[in-house]
């Protein structure tokens, strides 16, 4: 084998020494670089392999078993750089989607973290103020019997008494829901066809059978102003919009990008 | 320098969204303690504590695409549309939700139909990816035959990936536990962490529930644990064990579907085999206080096998009767007694007569276990076990494809069940308390208010004044213990109609007890029914209540049944010193199940055998209430909250 005469001249080997070693310390100066030839396994990434085996299996490794996940890991991190080195990345539709999908999920995150301004969710409220509307509110007396007729003969006395039930006698401000979840979806229709008062009103029918009623106050409230409820429009504002964001989360990093597409 | 800016941006993103989190579990808290407490339960809080998502490998592949998001604003009561496309609501909407996605790869089957097909290299995988994408029937095929292979131990390398797994799993789960609590309005709507350990050895069905107390600080410091595998469910209990320990936190299981573990479930013997011991008994009793009676695949209170003189007692086995969970493995006579919930509670005091220690002194609840993100309970808004049968023309007559064998038909699963709670507020502390103290019950969907309170001095002299009160002062609620006195014990029991639902037919009162020589006995007693004057007991029974169910048109009338039924009941043959249990069966008047409604709906015939249960009596089954000497009665898990300091000055109607 003959080598070319350049090849023996000194200051070319001290210029190609200087440029390895360059090239060594400027490459372990950069500790993330998946070219490094070195692999150092730190206290921290030991610490992290236990805890990921504690909380699977809910106990500490072993020193054996910490010594496997450790050689685990290095043949993995070996193999990685090797790939990464022979430029296998690139052409893995999987990896581009696994790194693709972390990546919009993190900018999705920002977006979710950004605070929204008072005047978008004063728009969000105006558009949807029926979410936001406080259920109806029921003040009521009732007393019950099973058929009509009696229930009728009760309408007629000053203070009617029940058959017994163990359904409340009165309701206290009670919300929409709680009265149809205790009397029913008819009778809380029922009651909003009722005017309220002082008198008892009926018979009104529900599942279980007949009331007489005396509703003393049915309470509509405003929709609260929004610096009452602003964590609650937020968060609906948040979920409804969670779409919308994860793409302004995207656009933001499309917008550093010049693209140019060969039609 | 464009790119700098970004990242920076992006970490700082992150940070906040760490803070964020430690914010959020700060308003949790404020809005917990601003939910005032009542004095003592006022109505049963309504919910379904088996839920699945498209995060559970089955119900992915089955076709779910609805995520928590969606299952919980359905729960709430929102519209969502389902998977096949189809608009669905709760007619009234549930208080409480565990979504209990299966632990074992979890957004497993999604991954698998997200991956690009030239890099998948298991055959089996491959296969399972096309089915997924070929159609709907294709992805019930490929979970058909995943569930199989689970069972029989063959599941693909890749599925068996421990680090990738947990990886995947941890992704999930705490992307999870910010969803729920986002949804989480203590007082109103109440989402608690859960996920499903899917044991299932040889396809023997011994999956629980695992229900957490504890909010995303807590919960997100474990990972769902994974069932699949040869494991014995005392490694489940450890990582409970250690999950308390490490978070302080607090956290229960919930067996389910022991109607399909050929006997497994509740056997007399360990895991292993040998007698059982106290400290296994203990172990079990500590961290299994409730199980799932009833549920869409079959119910599990009674079979008329062990109670051949309840003539109610095939409600929901047929079908499931037949083998385990994926049909696998046949089912003998011999193997009744480990499966159904009233055996187990007999073996339970056989058991404590000889340890000291009652291992199945559980309460009841039901559930749905529906795999479609829709916890439907109700027979005329049936969504289906899964996807696939989704309201559609077929589904009540198909063959049922989960395994390999005939047998199961669609009209065998039943609409699902919910859990009624009698908790003192809608929060997740409360509603995990009460399930502790098993306060309390079972419902195949209907949502009937049911009391039960036991104690030695009760008359009905109570009924005028305020019984509920006097039932918490002088007795105990369902799910308590006695401790024998001597006395018969007495009991109040109240049972008022679903609002919306169907008329009641009768009040029994299921009585179980052991002898001296510990040969365990069942009783079951009719203690109050409809019409009573008119409908006399013959030969001992009370007759049929009717039949009111127009077959044509899938529907029924109110005009048999009563609103409400109560009495004072004594137990009429007490021997002192035997351990029992005792607790209610409500039964309402037939109704139409959902095959039948889907008959008219769409417009096609049942088949005889279809029609001949296509009516059926829905029922509430309580938690018991056991009674014994004083040292080793079933003690509830945590104490009941301090009854002295219940008032005498409230009046209730």
């Amino acid at each position: 084998m003959t080598l070319p005469g350049w090849t023996r001249e000194p200051l070319v080997h001290f210029l190609a020494a200087g440029a390895a070693i360059w090239l060594v310390l400027t490459v372990q100066g950069e500790p993330v670089d998946p070219g490094s030839r070195t692999i150092s396994v730190t206290r921290e990434d030991r610490a992290r392999l236990a805890l990921q085996w504690e909380k699977t299996l809910q106990r500490p490794p072993t020193d054996a078993e910490l010594d496997g996940l450790t050689e685990q890991f290095i043949r993995e991190e070996v193999l990685y750089r090797e790939a990464i080195r022979l430029g296998l990345d690139r052409d893995d539709a999987v990896l581009r989607k696994r790194l693709a999908s972390k990546m919009d999920y993190l900018a999705a995150s920002m977006a979710e973290t950004a605070s929204v301004s008072d005047e978008t969710l004063q728009q969000w409220l105006d558009r949807h103020p029926e979410r936001f509307a406080p259920d109806v509110r029921y003040t009521f007396d009732q007393r019950w019997f099973a058929q009509r007729a009696a229930a009728e003969r009760a309408l007629r006395q000053a203070d009617p008494a029940s058959e017994p039930i163990s359904l409340p006698a009165t309701m206290d401000r009670a919300p929409r829901g709680e009265v149809e979840k205790q009397f029913g979806l008819d009778f809380a229709e029922a009651l909003d066809r009722t005017r309220p008062g002082e008198r008892w009103q009926g018979p009104v029918p529900s599942g279980f059978g007949w009331h007489v009623v005396r509703l003393r106050a049915r309470s509509v409230a405003p929709v609260p102003p929004l610096a009452q409820i602003r964590d609650q429009v937020e968060a609906d504002w948040r979920t409804a919009t969670a779409a919308d964001r994860k793409e302004e989360g995207y656009r933001l990093l499309r917008d550093s990008y010049r693209i140019t597409i060969d039609r | 320098m464009r790119k700098t800016a970004i990242h920076a941006a992006l970490i700082i993103g992150l940070a906040a969204g760490l803070a964020a989190c430690g914010d959020q579990a700060a308003k949790v808290a404020d809005a917990e303690a601003e939910v005032a407490l009542s004095e003592f339960p006022e109505r049963p809080l309504w919910g379904d504590t088996h839920l699945h998502t498209d995060n559970s490998i089955d119900a992915f592949g089955f076709g779910t695409r609805l995520g928590p998001d969606e299952a919980l604003k359905f729960a709430r009561g929102e519209e969502v549309t389902a998977t096949t496309g189809i608009k669905a609501k709760l007619a009234r909407p549930l208080d409480f939700l565990v979504i209990a996605d299966h632990s074992d790869g979890l957004g497993a089957m999604r991954r698998l139909y997200d991956a690009p097909r030239l890099l998948i290299r298991d055959e089996t995988l491959l296969r399972w990816h096309d089915m997924m994408h070929e159609s709907p029937e294709g992805s019930q095929r490929a979970m058909a035959e995943l569930i199989t292979a689970a069972a029989n131990g063959d599941l693909p390398e890749a599925f068996q990936d421990a680090e990738e797994n947990a990886k995947n799993a941890r992704d999930i789960w705490t992307a999870h536990l910010e969803t729920i609590d986002k949804f989480y309005e203590p007082g109103v709507f109440t989402p608690l962490a859960g996920f499903e350990y899917t044991l299932m050895p040889d396809g023997n069905n011994l999956h629980r529930v695992v229900m957490f107390r504890d909010g995303f600080e807590r919960t997100s410091k474990v990972i769902p644990f994974p069932g699949i595998g040869d494991g014995q469910v005392d490694q489940l209990w450890d990582y409970m064990d250690a999950y308390e320990k490490a978070t302080g936190g607090k956290v229960l299981a919930i067996p389910h579907n022991s109607n399909v573990s050929n006997g497994l479930m509740f056997e007399l013997t360990m895991p292993g085999g040998g007698p059982i011991t106290a400290e296994y008994a203990r172990r079990r009793a500590k961290h299994e206080p409730v199980v799932e009676a009833t549920q869409i695949k079959g119910d599990s209170e009674s079979h008329p096998f062990l109670s051949p003189n309840d003539e109610f007692a095939s409600f929901g086995d047929l079908g499931w009767e037949l083998g385990n969970l994926p049909l696998t493995r046949d089912k003998n006579d011999s193997m009744f007694a480990g499966e159904y919930l009233r055996e187990a509670l007999k073996r339970g005091l056989s058991i404590e007569q000889r340890t000291g220690v009652n291992p199945y002194a559980f309460g009841m609840i039901g559930s749905t276990d529906s795999h479609t993100s829709l916890a439907t309970g109700d027979e005329d808004n049936f969504f289906g076990k899964h996807t696939g049968n989704e309201p559609n023309a077929k589904r009540a007559l198909e063959d049922q494809n989960l395994g390999t064998r005939e047998g199961r038909f669609g009209w065998h699963y039943l609409a699902g069940g919910y859990a009624a709670v009698w908790a003192r507020a809608n929060t997740r502390a409360e509603i995990f308390d009460a399930m502790m103290r098993r306060e309390v019950y079972a419902t195949t969907g209907s949502r009937m208010v049911v009391r039960l309170f036991a104690g030695f001095d009760f008359t009905d002299a109570d009924w005028k004044g305020d019984w509920v009160r006097a039932g918490y002062k002088r007795g105990v609620p369902m799910g308590g213990t006695l401790t024998d006195n001597g006395k018969a014990p007495t009991f109040l029991i109240s049972a008022l109609k679903d609002p919306d639902g169907a008329n009641l037919d009768r009040v029994q009162v299921v009585k179980g007890w052991v002898t001296a020589s510990g040969e365990a006995r069942e009783q079951v007693y009719d203690v109050v029914w409809s019409d009573m004057d008119k409908r006399a007991r013959v030969g001992g029974k009370v007759p049929a209540v009717g039949d009111t169910v127009d077959r044509a048109k899938a529907t029924y009338r109110n005009t048999i049944g009563a609103a409400e039924l109560r009495v004072t009941w004594t137990d009429p043959d007490f021997t002192p010193g035997q351990r029992a249990f005792y607790y209610v069966r409500v039964l309402e008047i037939p109704t139409p199940r959902w095959p039948l409604y889907d008959a008219v709906r769409f417009g096609f015939k049942l088949t005889p055998e279809a029609m001949a249960d296509a009516v059926a009596q829905e029922r509430a089954y309580s938690s018991p209430v056991w009674i014994g000497p004083a040292e080793g009665a079933a003690k509830p898990a945590t104490a009941l909250f301090d009854r002295k300091r219940l008032s005498r000055t409230q009046g209730r109607g």
